[in-house]
C-alpha cells in the first residue's frame, strides 16, 4: 500500500482558498506523485483562482456543517480514491469568539477525523497546528519541542485555547485510530491571510514593543508550509511536528527588517496601547495573547522534522527592507 | 538590546586588539542566518562583553588564570564553578578568561536561574554574550551541539550567602552531574578565589528580592566592589561519563554521587588558592 501510496495520492486539502491552501493546491497539481486534488473552499468553487480541471476538483463546504463535509468525503471523495486528508482550515481573526468560531476550528476538526475512520479510502490526515499550541515563559526551555508544555492557560484566548484543542483533538486518536494522523505545528507565516499576529503586528508603521526585552522569534514562509505539507504527504509516518521557518531573529531585528520603526515601551503600556490601536485602525493584533512571545524567546527545534519528515526550513522571509540589514540601521 | 550589533562591533573594535578580535571572530558559532544564535548570542556583543569586560580583568580585578589548559578544546562541557559575591562578577571574569585563554576559541555559555531571562535589559544583554536560561531544555540542546556550559552548581545560596561564610560551599544541585552523566560531557572545575571579599553584604532581603524579580537582593557594605584580586584555578576534566552509564543518569544516588565529586574537586580547588593567594588584594 505505501509503494501504491508513493506512486499517486489522491489529497483532499481544506481551506484551499486560504493562500497556504490555495499555494498547496498548486504545489499538488505540480507535483507528478498526486493524482488528484478536491480543493475544499468555503467561498463558492467558481471563485477559486485555479480552474477545475482533470486533476483538480474545487467544492464549497461549509466546514461547520459535518453534513456538507461528510457528503464531499463520502461522495466525490470516495468516488475519486482520496487517500490524504489535509486539513488547513484556521479561523484567521483572533478577534472573533464564540461558538461559530469553536466550531471551525475545533469542532471541523474532530468531525473530520471520525468521518476519515470510517472512509473507505482515507489513510491519512494532516493536520495543520500552530505554534500557539505552546506555552512561553521563563523557566521554560527556549527551544520547543514536540514535548514542550501546551498553553492551557484557564485565561488564554479562545484563538489559543481553539488551536490547541484541536491539535489535542487529533493527537489522541494517533494510534488508536485506523487513520496515520500527522500534526505539523507550524510557527508563524510572516504572510497575510494566514491568520499570523506577527504579520499584523509588523503591519503598522510604528511596532510598540516591550522595552528591555528582545526575545528570538522565528518566523516561517507560505513557502516553506507548503514545504514541509508536501513532505509529511509523502513521509510514512504520523506523529507531531514542530515546522520552524528559515528565520530566526530578535523581534527588534524583525521589527527593523520589515521597514518599521521599533518603540520600547513600558509592558503595562502596551495592552491598552494595542487596544486602542485596534479600535481604530481595525488591526486584529492582539498584544495579550502574544505578551510572552514578545518576552520570552521561544523557537521551534525543527530536528524531529527534519530527520523523519526531511524538512529543513529553506525558503527565508522576502524581507522588504532586505537591502538595508539590521547591522547598517 | 537598546543598539545593533554594528554599533557593538564598533565599540569594541575601538578597544580590543587586533588578537582579541581575530579571537572573537574564529569563535564556533551556529549562525540562526541572521548573524544570532538561536538562543540570541552574537559574535559582535561578544567582542562588546570583551572590550566591556577586559579592562575590569586585567586592571581592576588583576585576575589570574591558572590551569585554562584542563579545558577541552572541543566537545560538550560543563564548567561546574563556585559562585560569590552578591553580583556575579566571578561569572563575568570566568567566562572573559574562557574567551582569552582557550585555542581554538571557545565561549562559554552561562547558565542562568530562570529569573535572569525575565530581566529586562539585563537579560536580553547577557542573552546577546550567550547566556542561556537555565531550564533542562536549553542545557540539553546546547551540550548536544558540543558547546561549553558555565554552571555554578550552589544557585542562588552560593552568590548571597553571608560573609561569615565565605569559601564554604553550599550544597551542590545535581542538574550538572545529570547533564555530564546523559551528554557524556566533561566537567572541569573551577575554583574561583576573590570574588567572596569583592562586595560584603549587610543583609540578603527576599521581600526587596521579589519587588524587583530576584529571588533574594543583597544589600552591600560598600557601593562598589572592592578591587579584589581575582584568581581562577581550573581542574582537571572529571569524566562522569567513565565512571557512569548515561541511563545511570536517572538514579538519584548516582548523581548525588557525582556531585559530590565535582563538588570536592572545586573544593580542593578553592583551598588550593587560598593557600596559594598574597592576600586579599595581591
Amino acid at each position: 500500500m505505501s509503494a501504491k501510496r508513493q506512486k499517486s495520492q489522491g489529497v483532499l486539502v481544506t481551506g484551499a482558498s486560504a493562500p497556504i491552501g490555495e499555494r498547496l493546491v498548486r504545489s499538488f497539481l505540480d507535483d507528478s506523485r498526486i493524482r488528484h486534488v478536491i480543493a475544499v473552499t468555503g467561498h463558492p468553487a467558481d471563485a477559486f483562482p485555479i480552474d477545475p480541471n482533470d486533476r483538480l476538483t474545487v467544492i464549497q463546504v461549509d466546514l461547520k456543517r459535518s453534513r456538507q463535509m461528510h457528503d464531499v468525503l463520502f461522495g466525490p471523495a470516495r468516488d475519486l480514491g482520496i487517500e490524504v486528508v489535509v486539513h488547513t482550515a484556521m479561523h484567521l481573526s483572533a478577534m472573533d469568539e464564540g461558538n461559530r468560531v469553536h466550531a471551525f476550528n475545533v469542532e471541523s476538526v474532530r468531525n473530520l477525523l471520525e468521518l476519515c475512520e470510517r472512509h473507505p479510502t482515507v489513510q491519512r490526515v494532516l493536520l495543520r497546528s500552530a505554534s500557539a499550541v505552546y506555552q512561553v515563559q521563563r523557566d521554560l526551555p527556549l527551544l520547543i519541542g514536540e514535548d514542550h508544555p501546551l498553553n492551557m492557560a484557564r485565561n488564554a484566548p479562545q484563538w489559543v485555547r481553539d488551536r490547541v484543542e484541536a491539535d489535542l483533538t487529533a493527537c489522541v486518536r494517533m494510534g488508536v485510530s485506523p487513520l496515520e494522523i500527522t500534526v505539523l505545528r507550524m510557527a508563524e507565516a510572516l504572510a497575510p491571510g494566514t491568520g499570523s499576529q506577527m504579520f499584523d503586528f509588523l503591519q503598522s508603521p510604528v511596532c510598540f514593543h516591550p522595552g528591555g526585552f528582545d526575545p528570538m522569534v522565528n518566523l516561517l514562509t507560505i513557502d516553506d508550509t507548503v514545504h514541509a505539507l508536501s513532505c509529511a504527504i509523502h513521509a510514512k509516518t504520523q506523529g507531531v511536528f514542530n515546522i520552524p521557518g528559515a528565520d530566526t531573529l530578535p523581534l527588534t531585528t524583525a521589527i527593523r527588517r520589515w521597514g518599521r520603526i521599533g518603540i520600547p515601551t513600558p509592558d503595562n503600556l502596551l495592552g491598552p496601547l494595542y487596544r486602542l490601536r485596534r479600535r481604530f485602525t481595525g488591526s486584529d493584533f492582539r498584544y495579550g495573547m502574544n505578551r510572552r512571545w514578545f518576552i520570552y524567546s521561544g523557537v521551534l527545534d525543527g530536528r524531529r522534522a527534519q530527520e523523519v519528515l526531511g524538512y529543513v526550513p529553506s525558503r527565508p522571509v522576502a524581507w522588504p527592507a532586505a537591502t538595508t540589514t539590521s547591522e547598517d540601521l | 538590546m537598546p543598539f545593533p550589533p554594528t554599533v557593538a562591533e564598533a565599540i569594541a573594535s575601538l578597544s580590543l586588539d587586533r588578537e582579541m578580535r581575530d579571537r572573537i571572530g574564529r569563535i564556533s558559532f551556529r549562525d540562526a542566518g541572521h548573524g544570532f544564535d538561536t538562543f540570541g548570542m552574537h559574535p559582535s556583543f561578544v567582542a562588546f562583553g570583551a572590550s566591556v569586560l577586559g579592562p575590569l580583568y586585567d586592571k581592576y580585578f588583576r585576575t589570574i588564570s591558572h590551569g585554562a589548559e584542563h579545558i577541552p578544546d572541543s566537545g560538550p562541557t560543563i564548567l561546574a564553578a563556585n559562585h560569590s559575591g552578591n553580583l556575579p562578577i566571578d561569572g563575568a571574569m570566568l567566562w572573559i578568561d574562557v574567551l582569552r585563554s582557550t585555542e581554538p576559541p571557545r565561549v562559554a555559555r552561562p547558565i542562568a536561574d530562570h529569573f535572569v531571562p525575565a530581566l529586562p535589559f539585563i537579560g536580553t544583554a547577557f542573552a546577546r554574550g550567550g547566556m542561556v536560561g537555565g531550564s533542562r531544555g536549553n542545557a540539553r540542546s546546547l551540550l548536544d551541539a558540543g558547546e561549553l556550559l558555565m554552571i555554578f552548581p550552589e544557585g542562588v545560596p552560593g552568590i548571597v550567602k553571608p560573609f561569615s561564610k565565605r569559601y564554604q560551599l553550599q550544597t551542590f544541585r545535581v542538574g550538572h552531574a545529570e547533564l555530564a552523566i546523559r551528554h557524556s560531557a566533561q566537567v572541569v572545575p573551577v575554583g574561583i578565589v576573590g570574588g567572596e571579599e569583592q562586595m560584603p553584604a549587610l543583609l540578603a532581603s527576599r521581600r526587596l528580592g521579589k519587588l524587583v524579580g530576584v529571588p533574594v537582593l543583597p544589600i552591600p557594605a560598600i557601593p562598589l566592589p572592592l578591587p579584589v584580586r581575582y584568581h581562577l584555578y581550573y581542574g582537571e576534566p572529571i569524566r562522569l561519563d567513565k565512571d557512569y552509564r548515561p541511563d545511570q543518569a536517572d538514579d538519584p544516588d548516582v548523581v548525588r554521587e557525582a556531585a559530590a565529586q565535582v563538588q570536592a574537586a572545586v573544593d580542593t580547588l578553592i583551598q588550593q588558592g587560598l593557600a596559594e593567594r598574597n592576600g586579599v588584594f595581591g
